[in-house]
């Protein structure tokens, strides 16, 4: 029975993540404006963050003991018993490090996308994307 | 039987309020209160990275998507238009 | 009210597929092993009995970032560094007012003062996390992005031509920048230009000794623990991302200077 909810909290979360990432790409293709775009394009690269980020979690190894960020925190040791304990607790840091590359890309394409939407407004005159292509320079 | 349920109940808990919180940012129509909603998401995002144990991730993404995105967004809109039309 | 039904129906569908997922037995829970990738990574962050593998610091995330997977976070400065050189040439060729700072722009004085107090205890937190990074969670972008709400405090709170009076303009961003850029190319080749003076194999990001060369960075230091490579890496990294988003909002906040006046 506790497993059950444990599974059912645990796929609650990973739904609403699926729900997120339909919700965004439907704001980024059907609504017009540049800046909501630009918000929704934001949400988009985050969840799929959150996604990297449960491909290297880890189970707890029993209700009493939580499993921990890969940091070792005790470190000029005397035996390896401190680390086999920590080997067999810790989350896999390898995801995480690759989120953390992701988000600065992210950040920069961002950016980029504000200063650009900026040279947008002052050339055409509007922001809403049906207005300039109809203009068209 | 305690600690890990909190910790999953707290999760999903902050999971639905980030569903909402996207939801009401798509169908928002004056843009400062869509930023202000996307900021609400990312500080539940950065809850759900803490209770997943990755502390790295939610000290870089709370300046980031809490903090420089949303006011570079308002530099945005502050220069351009604000309301969205139909 | 119609917006308050729809989000009542959005999370009654959340959890009611969650629920129908769980009892058809196809949900997804995590497993209680790791992969053994991850067990490497793990049983060589810290490890005084392996010393050709270890890299000397037991946060192993920054080890992965700066140490074994090196390489890619140059990329991804380089990255970060076009999205910024873009945002300069975009706003090149604009003419940008420059007036003196007078006493009634801006917020009010209760304002002004807090900041006053805020603004340096916000940049000793920042440069906290960037410099800590190889013992706790942190590192040079965490720090660097801290202390770019800094900036925006001052531009918004103040005026942006206040900034600009203490010495903060684009030209001395731009070389806080170039520095820290500087910085992280010379100490990916550092262990390689001390290997070719001294006739020993050594390669480019080579952080401690490996089994095929024996030249390494030292990784304690007067008894503190200074993870080779890693801390002046984070040390450049936490100067150059500052700077490049204070010379980014320093462009994007400056009015410019209309024909008309």
């Amino acid at each position: 029975m506790v497993e059950l909810l444990e599974d059912y909290l645990f796929t609650i979360v990973f739904v609403s993540m699926f729900i997120n990432l339909g919700l965004s790409l439907f704001g980024l293709f059907y609504k017009p404006h540049y800046t909501k775009k630009l918000i929704m394009l934001g949400i988009l690269g985050d969840t799929l963050n959150v996604f990297a980020v449960f491909v290297g979690y880890r189970a707890w190894p029993s209700p009493s003991t939580p499993s921990r960020p890969p940091i070792l925190l005790t470190y000029p040791f005397e035996n390896t018993s401190v680390l086999v304990e920590f080997t067999s607790r810790a989350v896999d840091p390898l995801p995480q490090a690759l989120v953390l590359t992701a988000v600065v890309i992210g950040l920069a394409v961002m950016v980029f996308l504000i200063f650009l939407g900026d040279n947008l407004y002052k050339h055409y005159g509007t922001l809403d994307m049906r207005e300039i292509k109809r203009l068209r320079g | 039987m305690g600690l890990d349920l909190l910790v999953y109940g707290l999760g999903a808990l902050a999971s639905l309020l980030s569903v909402i919180a996207v939801y009401l940012a798509l169908e928002e129509r004056d843009l400062v209160k869509a930023v202000i909603y996307s900021a609400v998401q990312s500080v539940f995002y950065s809850l759900l990275f803490y209770l997943f144990m990755a502390p790295d991730i939610v000290l870089v993404y709370l300046p980031v998507a809490g903090g420089v995105l949303p006011a570079l967004l308002l530099v945005l809109i502050s220069k351009t238009e604000r309301f969205e039309r139909e | 009210m119609r917006t308050l039904v729809k989000l009542v129906v959005i999370t009654s569908v959340v959890m009611g597929l969650s629920l129908l997922l769980v009892l058809a037995g196809v949900s997804f829970y995590p497993s209680s092993r790791v992969r053994w990738l991850a067990l490497a990574y793990l049983n060589t962050t810290y490890n005084p009995y392996l010393p050709n593998f270890t890299v000397w610091s037991p946060e192993s995330v920054t080890a992965i970032v700066w140490d074994y997977r090196g390489l890619d976070t140059l990329y991804e400065t380089t990255v970060f560094f076009l999205a910024i050189i873009s945002g300069l040439a975009l706003g090149r060729g604009v003419k940008r007012l420059n007036l003196k700072p007078g006493g009634d722009m801006g917020l009010s004085l209760i304002v002004k003062t807090v900041t006053r107090i805020t603004g340096p205890m916000i940049l000793a937190v920042a440069a906290s996390i960037g410099l800590h990074g190889h013992l706790t969670p942190g590192g040079g972008f965490q720090g660097g992005a801290t202390a770019a709400v800094v900036p925006v405090l001052y531009i918004v709170i103040f005026s942006v031509f206040y900034l600009s009076w203490k010495g903060v303009s684009t030209g001395r961003m731009l070389t806080m920048r170039s520095i820290g850029l500087i910085g992280i190319g010379a100490t990916s080749i550092a262990v390689f230009t001390a290997g070719l003076l001294e006739g020993a194999p050594a390669y480019v990001f080579q952080n401690i000794a490996k089994a095929t060369s024996p030249v390494s960075m030292p990784y304690y230091i007067h008894g503190a623990l200074t993870s080779g490579t890693l801390w002046w890496f984070n040390l450049f990294e936490f100067l150059a991302v500052s700077a490049g988003f204070a010379l980014a909002f320093i462009i994007l906040m400056t009015p410019e200077a209309d024909k008309n006046g």
